[in-house]
């Protein structure tokens, strides 16, 4: 649904996206990580060809943003980061406005978009009136008139409440489950993103540091947290039987591939280490990121 | 699909407030001029003019006469100002609001969305000069008798002198606010044109309305005389040239050509600024 090949974009010398490679499969929820300034939003504005890219091919439902701009927002929603509406007009009317820009909408289409997002009974009223979660409800509303195939959310959580980003998050989750909706999420929410993408990529001043499967960040690198009242000795005698390769925080070790936790255990009962405790280590989304943007040398 | 993007866009430029300030201005100031007509020495020092050409003042001295003398210093000054804002709204406001992102994610062409902006800017243009028009006429007619049209007035390079019967002087009138419309299109089209520019709506305001004075200025200055053609404040004056007798054809048709032209190309350097910018929040 999205390519993006060898993309880069300059505002004057400063490079914002450089070298960028990015595919989103039909039926994926992706996320898009990145600290502020990494070069997601500029790179969601070249999807959308509100940015033009300096350089490279950027890709939506098989047709080039660049030259062939209405075919490929056809059948595109997009919200973004603080949707911005028509104040003094009413909800619907903005839907109206905003649809007649894609194709002609049927009333009944905006009635049922508006029901689906539970926006009915105050259609009519000024958007001037709506609290936050209305705004990002009417924000959905209006990406979803064009029936689209691929919704493109630019951190659509922002602004919005714990109560806000819980609702946010099961709306995203209902439209993949329900519409078959390709997403792109670009998103700070770390657990918004670990709780509803397969896929992820992350950003890094204007480079994609990662990009892979979740689940595959999660069990990363058969981390092991282990419990022992000599952390130092343990671990000396696992790296010199070849059961591990490193230790973290004077906690954690990682197994060699192949290796196993019963390998640790029997090597330190047998040396006379006593094991008080010992668990695989579920990584979490927050940590990897954390850690790749750490180690991710400066390359501006 | 054409039509109901002109539409909505009508619908947009005349749901805010911000679009009225324009006429509520106009009537403001032409309720001021009227009273200041009425009860100040303007009012005697006109039947006096009327009286040293050999007219009767009381035949002359009516609401068609009072309602052009009231239009005057409202379409050189408060039109452009009015159209100048509503123009450099147009683009940049939107842009500024965050709108034009969610309908630049549509699969609408920035060209076409121009086309539509600026042709919605268009009507807004006649209707504000049309309510200028009427608006003058009807506070006028509220104290000034319908009689005989009385025209008197000189800028930089013309002069219109004459008397009218009333039909033919509400003719003029109408007529005259024809060509006035062009003056509000190409004013519009110059604060447009700023407007699509990276730059903020009041930016685009006064970039417009400082072009504008500073094209007023230089028909002023004595040595740039063999230049007035340049200049778009000397073909502005166009509209009052018809009542002119006999009416200089060939010299409005030259202006309103002109400023058409200018209208056309503000559009097309704005809409390529347009073209080639970055949308960004």
């Amino acid at each position: 649904m999205i390519e993006l090949r060898s993309v880069q974009k300059k505002f004057g010398a400063r490079v914002a996206v450089h070298e960028l490679n990015l595919t989103v499969p039909r039926g994926e929820i992706f996320g898009l990580l990145g600290h502020n300034g990494a070069g997601k939003s500029t790179a969601i504005g070249m999807m959308l060809g509100q940015v033009w890219p300096t350089r490279g091919e950027v890709k939506i439902c098989g047709y080039d943003v660049t030259a062939q701009r209405a075919r490929a927002l056809h059948k595109v929603g997009a919200i973004f980061e603080a949707p911005a509406f028509y104040d003094y007009l009413s909800g619907r009317r903005n839907l109206e406005i905003l649809s007649h820009y894609s194709a002609p909408t049927s009333a009944e289409r905006i009635g049922e978009v508006v029901d689906w997002v539970g926006l009915t009974g105050r259609e009519q009223s000024r958007v001037r009136t709506y609290s936050h979660g209305m705004r990002a409800r009417l924000a959905i509303a209006q990406a979803l008139l064009p029936q689209p195939e691929l919704l493109i959310l630019d951190e659509p959580g922002s602004g919005l409440d714990p109560e806000g980003i819980a609702e946010m998050r099961q709306t995203i989750a209902r439209l993949h489950r329900e519409l078959g909706l390709t997403i792109l999420l670009s998103s700070h929410l770390l657990t918004e993103v670990e709780q509803l993408c397969t896929r992820i990529a992350v950003l890094n001043q204007g480079r994609k540091v990662f990009e892979g499967r979740l689940a595959d960040v999660k069990s990363a690198q058969g981390r092991v947290k282990l419990k022992t009242p000599d952390f130092a000795r343990a671990t000396t005698l696992l790296r010199e039987r070849g059961i591990i390769n490193g230790a973290v925080d004077g906690v954690y070790i990682e197994l060699n591939e192949g290796r196993t936790t019963a390998e640790i255990t029997k090597a330190l009962v047998n040396a006379d280490i006593a094991v008080e405790g010992i668990w695989h280590h579920e990584q979490t989304l927050e940590d990897f990121y954390l850690d790749l943007v750490k180690n991710t040398p400066n390359q501006r | 699909m054409f039509f109901a993007q002109l539409y909505n866009e009508l619908w947009k430029l005349f749901g805010k407030k911000r679009t009225y300030i324009g006429f509520g201005a106009f009537v403001l100031a032409q309720c001021a001029m009227l009273l200041l007509f009425k009860y100040t020495r303007w009012q005697s020092h006109l039947e006096q003019l009327l009286f040293v050409n050999g007219y009767v003042a009381s035949e002359y001295v009516s609401a068609l006469t009072v309602a052009l003398i009231m239009v005057f210093p409202q379409a050189a000054l408060l039109m452009p100002l009015y159209v100048a804002l509503v123009g450099g709204d147009l683009i940049a406001k939107e842009a500024e609001d965050g709108t034009l992102r969610m309908i630049l994610c549509r699969p609408i062409s920035r060209v076409r969305l121009l086309i539509v902006k600026w042709l919605g800017g268009m009507i807004f243009a006649a209707v504000l000069v049309l309510a200028l028009g009427i608006t003058a006429l009807s506070t006028a007619r509220v104290l000034f008798p319908w009689h005989g049209m009385f025209v008197g007035a000189e800028s930089a390079d013309n002069m219109a002198f004459g008397l009218f019967p009333p039909g033919q002087g509400l003719e003029l009138y109408a007529f005259s606010h024809l060509f006035m419309v062009v003056n509000a299109f190409t004013m519009l089209s110059i604060a447009f044109m700023f407007s699509g520019f990276n730059m903020k709506p009041a930016a685009a305001t006064i970039l417009a309305l400082s072009y504008f004075l500073a094209d007023f200025i230089m028909l002023h200055l004595p040595f740039l005389e063999e230049y007035h053609n340049w200049f778009i404040t000397h073909h502005f004056e166009s509209w009052f040239l018809v009542f002119q007798q006999p009416t200089p054809w060939p010299q409005i048709f030259q202006s309103e050509v002109t400023l058409l032209a200018i209208s056309a190309t503000a559009f097309v350097i704005g809409a390529m600024g347009f073209q080639v910018r970055d949308i960004k929040s």
